[in-house]
């Protein structure tokens, strides 16, 4: 593959293992602020950009969701994991706007969510993306990426017909546009309708477009799922790349190497409850994470 | 049996005042259903109301035919509001039902006995269209007949067509203008995915409303070019057909393509007057049967319209996509 950021096939696969020094976060050479807080459930970040209280949603006598307090430290990369039907997804909607809360509070970047409508949070900059992959099958590739790009003057009604009231935000537009492609190895369908796409290729077209909205938070529902791992890999280094530059990631992910590996702090789901959150190389330690979603062998593994 | 008038008929039927309507009504269906994704399934009440507000304003309070004419729009515009702020948030579906329901009731509203004094119910109303054809600049004689052959028209024909093909060509300008933009990018992204839409910051609603109000007000403008065309309305005129009619014409030339709906009324103007005259024709020739010119006689324009029909049902098992569509759009959904 002709992308710089894959990695050969023999190169080794990110770290799994403890850094010998816990204070030295993975891949990283100073002292997080987030390596300061206590590995405790509903621990009080140093600089949160999405603060939840008391959230609770159920569907019948089920507790999807219940989250008493939840902090997601600003430009970090938090992972959210834990056993299917955890509630990590339904988690992930109410966060956004896409399902209603029974009842709780949060706040996203210092504001307090009143009226969670999803496209007024993916205006201030919380933009997620779908598990089951919401490609927009008959629009072309760049269209889907473009589709994602703030503030275009061209999508109101009353300077759309204009074209030169559009062209030159539209012309920066699918540079960038272009630029993500190139890093998300789909250059080569720029023209293709999206539908022509493999499952892979529409996740990874997914976030390039969820990219190309300059989130402030972007909340990824199982990015890798169905992706090459030396890509998905390369990708998810390319957002911890951004998170360094100040974007919040918090992604959901199964595979445990690619959260231990990727992830600043992780956050374990069970039944709709936070059970454990932390670095990951203390979460894994944790017995109730490993009783109810690792596993002991799993767990040894993932050391 | 005369090919020449079979000809010349179903040529002035595609190019006349009716695919005139028909095409309009198309154009502002294809900005719902085809660009948007909304099945709107009353396309016919906004040029019901594009009529009789036309209609009514001259008729019964005797006000200017401009003034009726904006009217009739206005009224088209204020139809697509009241649908849409309680419907379009909802499924789908739901709209759909919404808009033929809200069709029918208009239209049973007004032609109905209480409503004689307003709008001649079932009546139907009539007026002067006069400060229309007072604008026509062609010599409008008993003998005046403009075309070739058999494809001819009377003066004030062919000023109603003029104005109408002009305002196609003009708000099919527009539309492609708008569409092309990140405007329509934004429609199309409705139309394959609206929480898609939604997680990228996009108010689906607001878009929602913006094409109904767009496609109505199209639809309103066929229904006052139908008013001023006949110098009236008639309830009778505005049955649910009116809508499939539309859909028929934007799927025979291609639905989300600039040109398709245009296309498609042209053609199923000219294949349901081709058919007809034919079918006329034929049940006047010496050498048919007896039983089979009772059967013709009189049935020509049902048999014309479920030819019609039969041609869409061929077009859709063959070329699913209209005559101007592309084939592998349309497969992604089966993906």
């Amino acid at each position: 593959m002709p992308d710089e950021l894959t990695p050969s096939p023999d190169s080794p696969r990110p770290a799994a293992t403890p850094p010998p020094n816990p204070a030295e976060g993975p891949g990283k050479g100073e002292i997080e602020p987030i390596l300061t807080v206590p590995p405790v459930p509903g621990a009080p970040k140093p600089n949160p950009i999405l603060t939840v209280d008391n959230l609770a949603r159920s569907f019948g006598g089920l507790r999807a969701v219940d989250v008493d307090h939840l902090e997601v430290e600003r430009g970090v990369v938090t992972a959210l994991i834990g056993p299917n039907g955890a509630g990590k997804t339904t988690l992930f909607n109410l966060l956004s706007g896409f399902d209603r809360a029974d009842s709780g509070r949060w706040s996203f970047d210092g504001r307090a969510v009143t009226a969670p409508a999803p496209d007024q949070l993916a205006r201030q900059g919380m933009i997620r993306t779908f598990q089951l992959t919401k490609s927009l099958a008959k629009l072309t590739v760049i269209d889907n990426v473009l589709l994602g790009a703030p503030g275009q003057a061209g999508e109101r009604l009353w300077t759309a017909p204009f074209r030169w009231r559009w062209r030159d935000q539209e012309r920066e537009n699918t540079g960038r546009a272009e630029e993500l492609l190139e890093r998300f190895n789909l250059a080569h369908m720029r023209d293709e309708l999206a539908g022509t796409l493999s499952g892979g290729q529409r996740k990874l077209l997914e976030v390039a477009r969820a990219l190309m909205a300059n989130p402030v938070l972007i909340m990824l529902d199982e990015p890798m799922a169905g992706v090459n791992p030396a890509l998905g890999q390369s990708l998810m280094r390319h957002i911890t790349l951004l998170a360094h530059e100040g974007m919040s990631v918090v992604f959901i992910e199964h595979a445990m190497d690619v959260v231990t590996g990727l992830s600043d702090w992780v956050v374990v789901l069970s039944q709709g409850r936070i059970i454990a959150e932390g670095p990951p190389w203390k979460v894994i330690h944790d017995d109730d994470v490993i009783d109810a979603y690792l596993g002991r062998r799993r767990a040894g593994d993932a050391l | 049996m005369d090919f020449d008038i079979i000809f010349g008929n179903a040529a002035r039927a595609a190019f006349g005042p009716e695919a005139v309507i028909l095409a309009l009504a198309a154009i502002g269906l294809n900005v719902h259903f085809g660009f948007t994704g909304m099945l709107n399934c009353g396309q016919v009440g906004f040029l019901l109301l594009g009529a009789y507000g036309t209609s009514v304003s001259v008729a019964t309070f005797g006000w200017s035919l401009w003034a009726g004419v904006l009217i009739g729009l206005f009224l088209s515009l204020a139809l697509a509001a009241a649908l849409g702020f309680p419907t379009l948030r909802l499924n789908p579906l739901l709209f759909a039902i919404a808009t033929i329901a809200a069709a029918e009731i208009i239209r049973i509203l007004i032609g109905s006995t209480d409503a004689i004094g307003l709008t001649g119910g079932p009546l139907s109303v009539s007026f002067d269209a006069g400060a229309f054809y007072d604008l026509n600049p062609y010599p409008d004689g008993p003998q005046d007949r403009y075309g070739i052959g058999t494809f001819e028209f009377t003066g004030q024909q062919l000023w109603v067509i003029t104005v109408g093909w002009a305002l196609i060509a003009l708000i099919s300008l527009a539309i492609f203008l708008l569409v092309r933009s990140p405007w329509g990018r934004v429609l199309k992204s409705i139309r394959e995915d609206e929480d898609a839409a939604r997680s990228l910051g996009k108010n689906v609603f607001s878009y929602k409303m913006q094409a109904l109000l767009i496609g109505g007000g199209i639809g309103g403008l066929a229904g006052v070019i139908d008013a001023i065309k006949t110098s009236g309305a008639d309830p009778n005129g505005f049955r649910p057909q009116v809508t499939f009619f539309a859909y028929a014409a934007l799927l025979l030339g291609g639905a989300a393509t600039y040109l398709g709906p245009v296309l498609g009324a042209v053609l199923f103007w000219f294949l349901r007057e081709w058919i007809e005259s034919f079918l006329r024709q034929l049940a006047s020739e010496s050498w048919l049967p007896g039983a089979a010119s009772d059967f013709l006689d009189g049935a020509e324009g049902i048999i014309s319209v479920a030819m019609v029909g039969l041609a869409l049902v061929l077009l859709m098992l063959f070329r699913p996509q209209g005559l101007t569509g592309n084939r592998t759009e349309l497969h992604l959904d089966a993906r």
